[in-house]
Order: structure tokens, then sequence, then C-alpha cells
């Protein structure tokens, strides 16, 4: 991304650890599904031999846990460049171009080595089965927990929020209850809620785009993208950092993990 | 008079917007031009007439002008973009393909959309594009592996992708112009006449991008003008469509440039006029049939493309009000034509040139022998390679009612090549990047290399007698901003730069016409002298056109330098 999120690392919840812990427990299923080359470099050897081949060549952009800084954060298992084996390939060995992301001075089978590691930082590839109804839970999500209006799957739908294809591959089951119950413990850099305050005229909360010492820029919640000079602003709060409305007064227990199955079963990324 | 004050009233008002008002209707598009503080297509509107009816920045206080926000592209390729502002948002493309949206008062990014292309694509002269189109809520941008891609305008999101042809056939095709958004279709040219293709130009739906039709630029068999080409030369006859175009609402007629037939300084094998090539192509924009054509240059040896934007204005001729198509040309010549019927009106030569001793009575060049391209080279011939003017942008200004084009006053060495066909795994010349450095990446088997000769940096020509490079010195050949009275051809001024431009220029309601130079200068000239009043030392390359629009109500100008697009205000 070109604009910048520095000063935002927080410390994660204890889900992250949870995940990682789910992530290394449900790797060995799903390297059957992966294309023989790259699988033979998903071993906890090649993985380790990844993470420090990580430090020396990555780590000084995405953080020395691929946390993010100046490069993207890597933990989200998000990946605007593609997450597939053969595209993580691609991005690390070749770069991206027109981004500061180069290309790595590293053997190809360096490079498979750090692609394991970067899959398992990014909570990828995790094959849990969900107790609840998937089909029933897709009738929450349409109906009753209004999820469209903020969130899409593929082209259709809000933006508000993330784009949900392809997130039961990137998060765990524990991850998505959590984020339908308590949206606030781990708010993606790219969809931090603020809200500014004009000195004169109404307040407006929204989606922080991008921000320096002038000026803040948001994504308004009917979607409009907005400029603020801070000169003009009174104030800038950042106490409530989700824009997602909590769950779980709202729906009951059955209906939550119903909506767990629905989003796990989202795997493809659109 | 009258205009100017509606334009301060039209500023105050935007001053209050603050939030953007999508959607960019195809009313709005139709109305571009009562919308001064935006910039809605490439053009500016569908007459391309690349003015701003904004006059805050005028030639009483041009000298006040500063840099106020740059934007940093960090591409090494060429930066040919124009970016379109709607209400404060600027959207604009990088290369090779990748989107972002800018917040226009401080050039901050709010969304960015990357594309990745495979690593070969088959270029003649760089990774480049030109920008994008906007219509409802969606962004269309074409791609250098010849998709058209719909993004939505809030979030960045890719909406759908289209395949518009198989980019590695032939030699292989590009898109890099910016597609044209009319109605409720997206027009969209392609690039690739420097290999032995075919071209064509598609309407796509704007919602659904499934393709509505198709207009092949080379007739083929039972279709009318088939026949203007030897042999089977049609089939390899390229002519792309890699610039934009105009529409006028009043016939629903889209106007579009068609570029040099292929090869390209060889005519050895496709005698005949090798329409359309080098034409002006008038479609019907529900069904894409064709209304007419002009074709400018018969039988093109110097790859003199009429991939110029056609300018589209009205005015007296011979004592009746005419709809009229103003065209200056690459081969040098400004063209006027009858924009209902593709007739021709005049011809007059606005830069140097030797190879027409006039035009007969509808059009047809009466060529001078002497001027074809060599095997050992001929450096006598003007214009050059690049011709006389180029894509680069062309403005009009109804205040002063002249048309401004900055313009290659050159020449260069022009040689002809046998043609040849790569073999499996060779390497093309100029399928990559032009900058040097790029690596060469295999074409695929059997293709034709650009263009059998020209004027090109030392490759596989065993017959070139003179490598010497082709550029002459500044006492010879030069750039030039001309203002040329549409309706006669008479130039009124000129305003001489030391290079042939690669730039577009931009005038507007206060009377200035900006520009940016090969070295990087860019300038403010009087609209009605061509002095001179403002300059900026940005010391880098110029491949783009300028705009101008508001952003919380204060008047701005942008233009892309180096790999940087540099936005200047008032103080
Ligand atoms: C000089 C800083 C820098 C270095 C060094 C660097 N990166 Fe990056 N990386 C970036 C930036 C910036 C991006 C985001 C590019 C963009 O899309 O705009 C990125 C993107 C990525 C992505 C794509 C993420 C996505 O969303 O698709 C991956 C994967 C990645 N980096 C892995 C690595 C690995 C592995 C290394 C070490 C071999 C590395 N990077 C080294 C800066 C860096
Ligand atoms: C008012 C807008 C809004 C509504 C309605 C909404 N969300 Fe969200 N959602 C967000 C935002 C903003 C985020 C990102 C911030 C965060 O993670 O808390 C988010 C995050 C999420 C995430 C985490 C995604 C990830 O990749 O980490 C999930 C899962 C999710 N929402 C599911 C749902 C479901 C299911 C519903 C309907 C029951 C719903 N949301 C309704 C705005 C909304």
């Amino acid at each position: 991304m070109a604009f910048g999120n520095s000063n935002r690392i927080r410390p994660r919840s204890v889900r992250r650890s949870l995940s990682l812990a789910a992530c290394a427990a449900f790797f060995t299923p799903v390297l059957l599904t992966q294309p023989p080359g790259p699988s033979s470099f998903d071993t906890p050897e090649s993985r380790e031999q990844g993470r420090s081949l990580f430090q020396t060549h990555c780590a000084y952009c995405h953080g020395a846990r691929g946390e993010g800084g100046r490069g993207v954060d890597l933990t989200t298992g998000v990946y605007r460049h593609g997450g597939s084996d053969a595209e993580l390939y691609a991005t690390i060995r070749n770069g991206i171009p027109g981004t500061e992301m180069p290309t790595v001075r590293a053997t190809n089978d360096e490079v498979w080595k750090m692609v394991s590691f970067v899959k398992s930082i990014g909570a990828g590839g995790v094959v849990e089965s969900a107790p609840g109804d998937r089909v029933a839970g897709k009738a929450v999500y349409d109906g009753k927990g209004k999820c469209a209006a903020c969130h899409s799957i593929g082209a259709e739908g809000g933006i508000l929020g993330p784009n949900l294809a392809g997130v039961g591959r990137r998060r765990n089951l524990a991850y998505l209850r959590e984020s339908l119950v308590t949206p606030e413990a781990d708010v993606p850099v790219l969809y931090r809620a603020i809200q500014v305050m004009p000195k004169t005229g109404p307040p407006v909360r929204g989606i922080r785009l991008n921000e320096d010492d002038l000026s803040i820029q948001l994504r308004d919640s009917q979607n409009n993208l907005r400029s603020f000079f801070k000169e003009e602003l009174k104030e800038i709060r950042r106490d409530k950092p989700s824009l997602m409305p909590a769950y779980g007064d709202v729906l009951n227990a059955q209906e939550l993990e119903n909506l767990v199955a629905y989003l796990s079963s989202l795997r493809e990324t659109l | 008079m009258r205009r100017r004050v509606f334009c301060i009233f039209a500023l105050a008002a935007a001053g209050v917007v603050v939030a953007q008002r999508l959607p960019v209707t195809y009313e709005r598009l139709l109305h571009a031009d009562q919308e001064p503080g935006n910039w809605l297509m490439y053009s500016g509107g569908y007459n391309s007439w690349r003015y701003s009816r904004l006059d805050q920045i005028n030639t009483g206080n041009v000298k006040k002008l500063k840099a106020q926000w740059l934007f940093q592209g960090r591409s090494p390729e060429k930066f040919e973009t124009t970016p379109l502002v709607v209400d404060g948002v600027m959207y604009l493309t990088r290369p090779e393909n990748d989107v972002f949206a800018l917040d226009a008062a401080t050039g901050r990014v709010l969304w960015a959309y990357n594309y990745r292309n495979p690593v070969s694509t088959y270029n003649c002269c760089g990774k480049v594009n030109r920008g994008l189109a906007i219509l409802g809520n969606r962004l269309y941008m074409n791609t250098l592996d010849m998709h058209l891609i719909a993004l939505d305008a809030k979030s960045g999101r890719e909406l759908w992708k289209t395949a518009i042809y198989d980019y590695t056939l032939d030699g292989g095709y590009a898109a890099t112009g910016a597609p044209l958004a009319v109605k409720d279709k997206i027009i969209v040219g392609m690039a690739g006449g420097e290999h032995p293709g075919s071209g064509f130009l598609d309407a796509y739906d704007a919602v659904t991008g499934k393709r509505v039709w198709r207009f092949h630029t080379v007739p083929q068999p039972g279709e009318a003008n088939f026949g203007t080409w030897a042999g089977d030369s049609w089939k390899t006859g390229g002519v792309a469509t890699w610039n934009n175009g105009s529409y006028d609402p009043e016939t629903n007629t889209v106007f579009w440039g068609t570029s040099n037939p292929w090869p390209d300084y060889n005519a050895d094998a496709r005698k005949g006029d090798n329409l359309y090539s080098c034409s002006v192509l008038a479609l019907d924009l529900d069904t894409g049939k064709l209304k007419w054509f002009f074709q400018f240059t018969p039988q093109d040896t110097h790859d003199w493309d009429a991939t110029q934007i056609p300018v589209l204005l009205s005015g007296e001729v011979r004592g009746q009000k005419r709809n009229l198509m103003a065209w200056p040309a690459r081969n040098g010549f400004y063209y006027l034509l009858d924009r209902d019927t593709g007739k021709f009106i005049l011809a007059k030569s606005f830069v140097r040139q030797t190879w027409a001793k006039g035009f007969d009575d509808n059009g047809k060049p009466q060529v001078i022998a002497g001027n074809e391209p060599t095997v050992e080279g001929i450096d006598t011939v003007f214009p050059g390679v690049d011709g006389g003017a180029n894509w680069m942008s062309h403005s009009y200004s109804p205040l002063t009612r002249l048309l401004y084009v900055f313009a290659r006053d050159e020449r260069r060495v022009f040689t002809k090549n046998s043609v040849r066909h790569l073999n499996d795994g060779e390497v093309s010349e100029l399928n990559t990047a032009s900058r040097p450095g790029a690596t060469l990446q295999p074409a695929p088997a059997n293709t034709g290399i650009f263009g059998a000769g020209g004027n090109l940096p030392a490759g596989p020509n065993p017959n070139r007698a003179n490598p010497r490079p082709a550029r002459f010195a500044p006492e010879e050949s030069w750039g030039k901003v001309v203002a040329i009275d549409p309706l006669s051809g008479e130039t009124k001024w000129e305003h001489k730069v030391i290079s042939p431009p690669w730039g577009g220029v931009m005038s507007t309601a206060g009377n200035l016409v900006f520009g940016g130079t090969t070295e990087g200068m860019i300038f403010a000239l009087d609209a009605r002298t061509g002095e001179r009043l403002w300059h900026f030392s940005a010391n880098e390359r110029v491949y783009a056109s300028p705009i101008s629009f508001l952003a919380n109500g204060k008047q701005y100008v942008s233009l892309a330098v180096g790999d940087v697009l540099m936005t200047f205000g008032l103080e």
C-alpha cells in the first residue's frame, strides 16, 4: 500500500497465538492440496530456515515477525498479490514492480522456504470443521445480520468492512467468532475507524485511509472519500477502532455458530 | 464575458461541496464543460478540446504559480497518464497498470489498486498507460495484457475484468490508451501496429463488461474496402487504435484515429492504399458501423500514425456553418474535415515537410518522389519518424478560437529492412520497455519485428550501413507550440522550444496554454501571443498532457513529469 501505517503496531490479542497453534496442528492436511514443487518445502525444517532467511532479507521492512512497518503486515493472511504458493513465490522472487517491495538475492529453494514461512505467519491454510450449519449461517448473513451492508464477498456488497472472500482460509474459527462478538479485538490496519471533529460542522466517522501532519483522509459511513486539513479540526478520536457492530447481543449462540460456519466456508479469494 | 461570470459562480459553489458526488452519469459526461472544477475524461470533454473553463489562474497572476504537491509514481516507465478529477478526488494510473485515488488538494493517497501484468508483455514503446475513464461509480482501465478492468471508484475494488484479446498472438498486442466512456459503453482501442497483427476498435457494455461490437480496422473479406492491400498482406496489416477518441452526441458518432500499416517502413508487399491505416474512422456508437473514413496517409511507409485525438468544433467555411474536425496529423499537415461527411476541406503544413506537393479535392496527397525509406537510411525527410504531431493532446480554446499544437519540427533517419520473422526463443528488440538497461524478453515464436526498419537503435538489421544516432542538433530540429486558426489553417503564432516534445498542451479560460518540454520545463504561455509568462524547471522528461481542476474551490494544474505527477496552484 502506498499509505503509511507505521504508528499502528499494537499488541495482538491472544487469538494470534491460538491461530498459530491451530495453524501448526492443521498444516499437514493442507499440504496434500498444494502443487508438488513447493510442497516439498512445507516442512517444519524449511519453515525454520525460512524464518532465518526472512530475518536477513525481509524483516527490516516487514518486521521480525512479519507484523509490518515499512512493508505490509504479512500476518493478516490477506494478500493483495495473491496467496497461493505460486503467487507468493512470484511476489517474493520478483518483487512487486513499482513498489518498494524488491526482488530478493536468494536461490529458488531459499525463496520457497521463505514462502513456507510467510504462509505459516499468515494463518493461511487452516482447515477446521465448524460445528454450525453454514446454509443457516448464510441466511443470517443475508437477513438478520445485514452483513452485506458493509461487507462484500467478491464484487457484491458494501465496502466499509473488509472483503470477506477467502476469510475462511485466512482466519481460523476462534478468530471469526471473536470478530463477531468483540470486533475491536483486532482491527486490520486498513479498517481503523476514526472520528474527526471539525471546528465547524458535524463530526464525521469513517475508516482512516491516510494521514500525515497536515491532513487526514477517510471513507465516511456513506462510503464517500473525504479529506480534512488538521488545522480545521478540533479533534480526531481513535478510541473506537472498529466500525463493526458487536453481534453478541443481536444474534443468539446458535445463529453465531452458523454464521461462523458460513464464514469459514468462504475459502476462495475472488 | 458572460461565460466568465458563470465560472466564478461555479467555483464558489464547488468550494462548499466537500464530499464527492458520485455517480458520474452519462449526463454529466455529456455536459462536462458545466463542471469546470472536474476533469471527467481523458480530453476533458467529448469534443476533445482539452480546455479548462477555470480562470482563477490567468495571465495576470500566473507568475505566482507554485508547486503545491507531488505524487511520487516510483516507476521507471514513461508516465503518460492524464488524471481524472471528480469533486475533489483525483484518479490516476501509474505504469504499468496501477490505479490510485488521491485527495486532489493534498495528493494524499486514498486507495491504491495494483494490477500485475505477466512479466513479458509486448509493447513497442514502453510499458505505459495513458489513463482512465469513469462512468457511474466505475473506473475503467486498459491493461498491457489486453484486459479491460472495472474498479469501484469509492474503494478501488476490482469489479470485473474482461479479456480484450490474446496479447501473445501475432507478435503481441497491448492496450495502453485510456478508454472512452459514452452512454452505456466503454470504447477501447489496442496497440500492436508494430507487429503483424490485425487491428480493431471495441465497445464493451459498461455494466457487464461484455463486448457489444468490434470494428476491424483492416477490412475483412466481404467487407467494404477489402482489396486495398496486395495479396495476403491485409492479414498482417496492423492498424492499431492505441490512443483516445471523441464523440458527437448530435449524430451519435465516435471518431477514432488509426495507426500505421505493418510492416511500418516497407510497403513492397502491401501495395495499395492499405485502408483503414493512418485514417480517422467515424463509427455509429450503438452498432460500430462505419459512417465514413478519411485517410491522411495512403500506403504509409514512415510510421505516420493518425492516432492523434480528433478535435471537434463548428465554424463557418466559405460562408456556410459546418460541423468540423480539426486534425494536426503526424504527417506534418493540419487538416480540416467536415465531421458529418468526412469531406476534406483543407490541409496546410504546420512543420517543415518534404513529401507532399499538395492535395487533390478529396484530400489525397500528391506525393513527391525520393522520400521513401532506404536500406542505407535517408535523412532528408521531414517530418521525422515520430511525425509533426503524435499522440500528445492538442487543445482548442473557444476564447481565442485557436487550436494549440505542440509540434515536432524535425528530421530523422528512415531505414528500410527486409521483413523478417523471429525464430522460436529469439529476442525481439521492441517488446519491452524502451528505457535503457531494460531486459529484453523473448517474443513468442514466429513473430515479426518492429516495422522493418525505421529509426531504431542497432538491431538485427544486416543491411544497416549507417548506425549513427538519428537525432539532429537543436539548430535543425526543434519543438514548438503552434497556434493555428482552425478554419483557415493559418499559423497565428509559434513558440519554439529546444527539442521535439512528447507532451501535450491544455488551454484555459485564464488565456493560458500549459505544457511541458522534453527537458522538463513546465510552462504557461499567453494563449493570444505565445509569450511565455511562467515556467518551472522540473528537469525530467514530460510524456503527458496537463489538466486543471478545483479542490476546495481552488484551481490547480497537474502534469506528469518524470515519474512524478506535479500539481501547481497559486500561493
Ligand atoms: C524495502 C522494503 C521491503 C523489503 C526488503 C521486502 N518487502 Fe515485501 N513488501 C514491501 C512493500 C512496500 C510491500 C507492499 C507492496 C504493494 O503492494 O504496494 C510488500 C509486499 C510483500 C508481499 C505481498 C503482500 C500482499 O499483500 O500480497 C509479500 C508476500 C512480501 N512483501 C514478502 C516479502 C518477503 C518474503 C521479503 C524478503 C524476501 C520482503 N517482502 C522484503 C516492502 C518490502
Ligand atoms: C457497519 C458496518 C459493518 C457491519 C454491518 C458488519 N461489519 Fe463486519 N466488519 C466491519 C468493519 C469496519 C470491519 C473491520 C474492523 C474490525 O475487524 O473490527 C469488520 C470486520 C469483520 C470481520 C473480520 C474480517 C477479517 O478479515 O479480519 C468479519 C469476519 C466480519 N466483519 C463479519 C461480519 C458479519 C458476519 C457481519 C454480519 C453479521 C458483519 N461483519 C457486519 C464492518 C461491519
